[in-house]
């Protein structure tokens, strides 16, 4: 077993009555791509906001490199070494391709000065023009972050996640609304990643993370069903019946 | 609307611009009086839109940042003895501390409870300096701030000259402008346009959104009290309703009738409005229709106001 | 303080709670007009005063007080649902700044209207004959005009509850505050709530309005002050909360009428006060929703 980058303990999310997702121990290895799937409604992304910080859970811990980071406030999340995209793209829209980058790199280096010009920070401008290389953005460096295409912005949230160097990279589903086409760049783009970062991947389409991921955890009614090796997954009588079965119908 | 050529060309030496605007600015005005109030309650929405404009917070307490200014101004040379230039720094520093403590309730709300929540706090501050009367004068105002001679070494000043006032003003003005525009280009100005923009998004980057309003709201508070301070100046006075909410809303008007999304529409906007009140007022004593009208006018039609329109075009 | 004795408390509680009454009715209207149009009313201290203005022409046309009662909110609720129909309801969806950058610039033009027609200086409004004096109340002799706000206060409140739960309408309205979607697609015309609803709070202000006329006498000025004071309990009940508008309320009257009692240069500052409290200890207010607000 590798070393464990992130682990979860017993960590549970309620609102006020509903119970959305109850006690869920598991762990992550570092390096891996690891792939959190499930039905609709399952608590894939309640769960995710637990590991991202966005939710604090009403029980249990979450472990991050051995450090409790429960109910860290999410800017400090940066800086830990986490970085995420949301489920909706966010992007900063009325400001220019490169200047999204910037700022997101920029958030590490400086964020209270207020006497300096930014452009006094040059080589966030060149790394930030170095990200937008790796998720071939280059061409639309000027334009503003509101005018690309669905893909493209979900592409500059990735380069924006990558601008804290973060060895642990949080994606919900990266692939959500975008065409045949821009789905299979964006798997790309995350296998090129993935080899240099362990990744979490938040997916409902079970096919389209069996071919690329390392682990599985499958969540149902907001419960750990089954985790392991995709092969583990497809062999898995629960899991077939409860989610596989319910696609074909 | 204007070539984005010309608006890009332009931004870039938006301060020169802008000094070079206000040298000029008193010859054209037949009224040196209502110039140096355009320039007052320019910068005031200026300090104002800071917050409005870069970082889309709507506060409605602005008036006890200008106001504090206005009665620290006064005080320091009524009660401490200190020379001008020294209560205007005192002014300075009251409006960043009660932005300060404003801001630190304010702060935890958002959006309109924001607004509410200033305006609360802001009517406080107009009670408490209303019921302190030893010290403010109540009800009358803090009357008696005189200020006539200026001696800056071999020069001497005579404030009360029209003209020479207009530029003492302006000085000030421009020393606030550069200040203000080298914040707004600063790694912080930066980060306010990422929490305006989005807010969760800033904040998976890194930002204390929180932190980074509230450092706003003291600064804008610098700004506005700076403003109060040269209106105490101007008119030797201040009167207690430059604490009440209404002072609050007239900055906001200004702001979003120049147009709050640029650098200078605000300080179009008080200049527009100034005049207006100025024209209107000789005809009727009730100037504050038109002044409620146009403002409705300006949220329904010309959501960018004047400027914002004349820069960008009408559609938004 | 030697004649502080509890029997003067309890009176300063109930001249506390007559003032309460009529902040709980200002509020209930901003609440409503909040947590279903997601407006905020910075027009609201204008409808308080118009409220009382119409009062004050309808008492001149030989109405008598209780016809006023009925007739002023409804005159004013009515003007009320003009704005909406006219000028709000063209900013929905547009940024919930809009809307109240609005009803700010309305509230300075019906101000200003009211100085043209009424002049600047304020009127008194007599007290009716059967409410003027004083009833013992068991504890000691109270003001019988602010027992009656009281009253007017818990009748509106019923009705009000009635409407809202048990009529269809007020079905209506309470699911289009929590999802106008919905309602829509029942084919409800959703327009029409809001109008509704707008009349129904600007018509409650209105009513405030006018039973703080005998107390404190009209002015075109008398709704700006008031229009802080009601925020404040709005904030504190919590936003777009009808319960905690009236609790918020009542507790901002008692606060300030206890304050006055023993320190009246402070009564103002003492509402503020109690509202840094309570963000400081429940940001949300009392009944609001967490997370509302931050």
């Amino acid at each position: 077993m590798s070393e464990i980058i992130l682990s979860t303990e017993a960590v549970g999310k309620s609102f006020g009555k509903f119970r959305a997702l109850s006690a869920i121990t598991a762990s992550f290895p570092k390096g891996k791509l690891t792939s959190i799937i499930g039905p609709n409604g399952a608590g894939k992304s309640t769960f995710f906001n637990l590991l991202s910080g966005s939710l604090v859970p009403s029980e249990g811990r979450v472990i991050f490199e051995g450090r409790d980071i429960t109910g860290t406030p999410q800017h400090r999340f940066a800086a830990l070494g986490i970085a995420k995209s949301f489920q909706i793209t966010t992007v900063f829209p009325l400001l220019s391709v490169h200047e999204n980058v910037r700022v997101a790199l920029q958030a590490l280096v400086s964020r209270y000065q207020i006497w300096r010009p930014r452009t006094a920070l040059p080589e966030l401008a060149e790394r930030a023009d170095a990200l937008l290389a790796t998720v071939g953005l280059t061409d639309r460096r000027t334009r503003p972050a509101g005018s690309l295409a669905h893909g493209e912005q979900r592409a500059l949230e990735i380069a924006m996640a990558l601008a804290s160097q973060p060895r642990l990279l949080l994606l919900d589903e990266p692939t959500a609304g975008m065409s045949p086409e821009e789905t299979r760049s964006m798997m790309d783009l995350i296998l090129k990643l993935a080899a240099e970062r362990t990744v979490i991947l938040v997916e409902h389409k079970m096919k389209l993370v069996m071919g690329i991921s390392d682990r599985l955890l499958v969540l149902h009614h907001g419960e750990l069903l089954a985790e392991g090796t995709p092969d583990d997954i497809r062999a898995n009588d629960t899991v077939k019946r409860v989610y596989l079965g319910q696609r074909e119908h | 609307m204007l070539p984005p050529d010309l608006v890009a060309g332009c931004k870039q030496h938006r301060v020169l611009l802008a000094i070079a605007f206000l040298v000029v600015f008193p010859l054209l005005m037949p009224f040196k009086a209502i110039a140096v109030n355009i320039l007052i309650y320019g910068l005031f929405a200026l300090g104002f839109n800071m917050l409005f404009g870069t970082l889309g917070l709507l506060s409605f307490g602005h008036a006890a940042l200008f106001g504090g200014g206005a009665y620290a101004c006064g005080l320091a040379m009524l009660r401490l003895g200190l020379p001008w230039w020294a209560a205007i720094l005192c002014a300075v520093v009251a409006g960043m501390a009660l932005a300060a403590s404003i801001g630190a309730f304010a702060i935890r709300t958002r959006g309109i409870y924001f607004a509410m929540v200033t305006l609360a706090l802001a009517q406080c501050v107009y009670f408490i300096f209303y019921q302190w009367v030893s010290l403010t004068g109540g009800e009358n105002g803090l009357r008696g701030i005189t200020l006539t001679d200026i001696d800056l070494g071999p020069i001497h000043l005579n404030f009360v000259d029209p003209l020479t006032r207009y530029y003492v003003v302006a000085f000030w003005v421009a020393l606030a402008l550069i200040v203000l525009s080298r914040i707004l280009a600063s790694p912080f100005g930066a980060a306010m346009e990422a929490v305006r923009e989005n807010e969760a998004r800033a904040r998976a980057c890194g930002y204390d959104v929180r932190a980074t309003r509230y450092l706003a709201f003291i600064l804008s508070g610098g700004f506005c009290g700076l403003a109060g301070a040269l209106q105490a100046l101007h008119l030797s006075i201040v009167p207690i309703e430059t604490l009440f909410y209404t002072t609050s809303g007239l900055v906001v008007m200004m702001a979003l009738l120049g147009g709050m999304g640029t650098f200078f529409g605000p300080f179009v906007g008080a200049g527009v409005f100034l005049l207006l009140e100025n024209l209107v007022s000789l005809w009727t004593v009730h100037w504050q229709i038109f002044v409620g009208a146009s403002f409705i006018a300006c949220v329904l039609f010309f959501p960018r106001g004047i400027w914002g329109t004349i820069l960008l075009g009408r559609a938004r | 303080m030697d004649g502080l004795t509890p029997d003067l408390l309890v009176l300063q509680l109930f001249t506390g709670l007559a003032l309460g009454a009529i902040y709980v009715l200002l509020a209930l209207g901003m609440s409503l007009l909040f947590g279903m149009l997601t407006v905020v009313n910075f027009a609201h201290g204008a409808f308080y005063m118009l409220g009382a203005y119409a009062g004050l022409v309808l008492l001149g046309m030989g109405f008598n007080f209780w016809a006023c009662l009925i007739i002023a909110p409804i005159i004013v609720g009515s003007l009320g649902m003009l704005c909406e129909r006219f000028l709000i309801r063209h900013l929905y969806g547009r940024g919930i700044d809009y809307p109240l950058l609005l009803t700010f610039g309305l509230s300075y033009v019906l101000v200003e209207l009211v100085r043209i027609f009424f002049g600047t200086s304020g009127y008194p409004v007599d007290t009716p004959d059967i409410l003027q004096g004083a009833s013992d109340i068991w504890i000691g002799y109270f003001p019988t005009y602010r027992l009656f706000v009281i009253g007017v206060a818990v009748v509106v409140l019923t009705a009000l509850w009635l409407f809202l739960e048990r009529t269809p309408y007020g079905l209506i309205i309470r699911a289009g505050a929590r999802d106008p979607q919905i309602v829509r697609i029942l084919g409800i015309d959703v327009a029409r709530v809001w109008l509704v609803v707008f009349g129904i709070g600007t018509g409650l202000a209105a009513l405030a309005g006018l039973l703080a006329a005998p107390l404190q006498g009209t002015s075109p000025e008398m709704g700006s002050t008031i229009l802080a004071e009601s925020f404040v309990v709005t904030v504190v009940g919590g936003m777009g909360s009808l319960v905690g508008a009236v609790v918020a309320g009542l507790l901002v009257g008692v606060v300030v009428a206890m304050t006055s009692l023993f320190a009246p240069e402070m009564a103002q500052v003492a509402i503020f006060a109690l509202m840094a409290v309570v963000l400081l200890v429940r940001p949300q207010g009392f009944f609001g929703r967490a997370g509302l607000m931050s």
